[in-house]
């Protein structure tokens, strides 16, 4: 199994003494590059905080995790620059796609790249590519607020995708669409899973989607517990 | 690279071209002040140039004939013009008065020149068309902004006066235009008393026993004379000659005349320092409300603006874009605003200027500092919008 993103251990704990609250209590996590693992769990189990850790958005009180053989945490010591290593190696997508709205569907994507200083017109034929593979190339050159939302959850899915991150974080992307294209997106992310060699990890409650997951982490009180899921796997 | 805040101008441009605008006639109304204050000092230069004088003779210890009254005896200009370093000496009165025109009244000052020889100090200059005063009464020379033509007629006090000649940026210091009359026409107007008040001082007159001796009617005629004619001017302006030093000329009249003499410096700082000391402090008031109240409405806009986009900055600053971005995006907004609000407001200015009833003079040195000014303003006014957005936790994006 090629490395992808790894937790051991993972505490995090909100305040300190009597308010204390233990989000995480020891969390053990291990996803493939290439591979896609669902993680569900009821309201207040810790998955959005599990989430914001292995965003590197939030430090976790003690615990390790890396991705590939970098050392993101370990017990105290961290990263120096999270946000470079956001951008660098986690792409992120949302329940809403959160889109720029002053920026058309191109530059949604392109946007990372050139903020890097990357040659726009480099950056958007690598964006115009990743579209074209999406389904929504022929979407390229309107504004976010012309799009349906399965095509707004592609390009956002594009975004994430355009520094080609060893690891890929969904927090609820099938929330807003219905059955079909649930399903569909869930698919696509599989493809681009495989694809692009990228770690995904779906938050998620939908019922439709589950059954599409080789492996789910169910979370209950701020601990993982491996299910194998049986229907198509 | 890319320009999130040119495009985000561009997105919502209306939006952005309408605030601009409203912060444009802001800006405008401020150039204007501005614009107010140096016309009153380029008024009070014209006077002064106009006068064609290097030196201002008047009444003993007064800032006269602009700022304070002055009145000394017409022959004063005699023994003057007689002086070493002298060219010409010419006697001048200065009168400000409503003059009926038409249905309305124009604000005049009424200048009373020696129209003896041409090109004597306090004459008429820039004269644009007609011509100028020959005769010894009853003509009139007029600044174009009294609104008169050639051949009009108008009625100062109880005569009449044909125009004959209208001069361009012929003004008081307060802005008011000149009527030019013949010195004599003007003391006349100035000193003249009416009917009723010369039969009461002719009663009086009449009923003092010193100044009617019984059996001597010529004494009282001798006194009514005396009463009724005037024969003294407000200043004496004196042009020296070409290789005259106007200081030494200026110590020399003193000496010999008990006079109060000053030369163009000591004249122009009488007029900005003193006369129009007050309205500038009063402009520099509303400069600095103004100021105010323009950074105040750029920074609500933009907070709010900044604010309304919470949501894009925390998906930004999750997504791994710096806060030095971010920071430059808002700050490339606030500046937009400006230059957008600079540009209308210079436009504004230069557009109304000529409706303002004083001289409105727009100097570049000023727009230049305005535009300096608008960009600090704007980029204070930021501030705020600025530190909103590094408080944003990136944490957000993902919600709870
Ligand atoms: N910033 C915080 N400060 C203090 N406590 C927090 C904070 N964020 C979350 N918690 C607590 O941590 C626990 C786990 O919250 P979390 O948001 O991770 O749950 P969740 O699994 O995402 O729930 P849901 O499905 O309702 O979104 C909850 O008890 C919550 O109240
Ligand atoms: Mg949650």
């Amino acid at each position: 199994m090629a490395e992808g993103i790894t937790l051991e251990n993972v505490v995090k704990t909100y305040g300190k003494g009597e308010t204390a609250v233990h989000a995480l209590r020891g969390v053990d996590m291990a996803v493939a590059k290439g591979e896609v693992v669902g993680l569900i769990g009821p309201s207040g189990s810790g998955k959005s905080t599990l989430l914001k850790c292995l965003g590197a958005v939030i430090e976790p009180t003690s615990g390790k995790m890396t991705i590939g053989d970098r050392c993101i945490y370990d017990n105290g010591w961290k990263v120096r620059d999270l946000r470079a290593l956001r951008r660098d190696m986690i792409g992120f997508i949302f329940q809403a796609p959160y889109l720029i709205p002053f920026l058309d569907v191109t530059d949604n994507v392109a946007l990372l790249p050139m903020l890097a200083r990357k040659p726009n017109a480099v950056a958007r034929k690598q964006a115009r590519d990743l579209l074209d593979a999406l389904g929504v190339g022929h979407r390229a050159a309107a504004m976010p607020s012309q799009l349906s939302g399965g095509e707004q959850q592609r390009v956002a899915i594009a975004r994430a995708l355009i520094n080609r991150p060893p690891v890929i974080l969904a927090d609820e992307p099938t929330a807003p669409l219905d059955g079909q294209r649930a399903v569909a997106v869930a698919g696509l992310l599989n493809d681009m899973a495989r694809q692009f060699d990228t770690a995904i990890i779906i938050v998620t409650h939908d019922e439709k989607i589950i059954p599409t997951f080789k492996r789910l982490y169910n979370i209950r009180d701020g601990r993982t517990v491996e299910d194998v899921t049986a229907p198509n796997a | 690279m890319i320009s999130l805040a040119g495009r985000d101008i561009l997105h919502s441009w209306g939006k952005f071209v309408l605030t601009g605008a409203g912060l444009g006639l802001l800006i405008g109304v401020t150039l204007s002040m501005a614009g107010v204050y140096r016309g009153m000092v380029d008024d009070a230069q014209a006077l002064l140039d106009n006068s064609r004088a290097d030196l201002w003779v008047v009444q003993k210890d007064t800032l006269g004939p602009y700022a304070e009254p002055s009145s000394l005896p017409e022959d004063s200009e005699r023994p003057i013009r007689g002086m070493r370093g002298v060219a010409q000496a010419a006697g001048v009165t200065y009168l400000t008065m409503q003059i009926a025109h038409g249905d309305a009244d124009v604000r005049v000052m009424v200048v009373g020149a020696e129209m003896g020889e041409p090109g004597l100090p306090g004459q008429p200059t820039h004269l644009i068309s007609g011509r100028q005063i020959v005769r010894g009464h009853y003509e009139a020379v007029a600044d174009l902004k009294t609104g008169f033509a050639v051949g009009d007629r108008v009625k100062v006090r109880r005569n009449s006066y044909t125009i004959v000649g209208l001069t361009s940026r012929m003004v008081s210091s307060g802005g008011d235009p000149m009527l030019f009359l013949s010195l004599k026409d003007a003391q006349a107007a100035q000193f003249q008393k009416d009917s009723d008040a010369i039969v009461r001082q002719r009663a009086r007159t009449a009923a003092n026993p010193q100044l009617n001796p019984p059996g001597n009617p010529a004494v009282a005629q001798a006194v009514n004379a005396v009463q009724s004619g005037n024969t003294n001017v407000n200043a004496v302006l004196v042009s020296i000659a070409r290789d005259a030093d106007p200081d030494a000329v200026a110590a020399t009249i003193r000496r010999w005349q008990r006079l109060t003499v000053y030369t163009r410096a000591e004249m122009e700082e009488i007029l900005v320092e003193k006369l129009i000391a007050n309205s500038a402090k009063q402009i520099a008031m509303f400069l600095v409300i103004l100021s105010i109240v323009s950074a105040a409405i750029v920074a609500f806009i933009i907070y709010t603006m900044t604010i309304g986009k919470i949501r894009e900055i925390a998906v930004l600053k999750l997504i791994g874009t710096r806060n030095r971005t971010i920071s430059w995006m808002i700050l490339q907004q606030a500046l937009g605003l400006g230059l957008i609000g600079f540009i209308v407001g210079k436009i504004a200015a230069s557009l109304w200027a000529p409706f303002f009833p004083k001289y409105v003079l727009l100097l570049p040195a000023d727009s230049a500092l305005g535009f300096v000014a608008v960009m600090l303003i704007c980029t204070l006014a930021s501030v705020l919008a600025i530190q909103a957005a590094i408080k944003v936790d990136p944490a957000e994006a993902i919600g709870g």
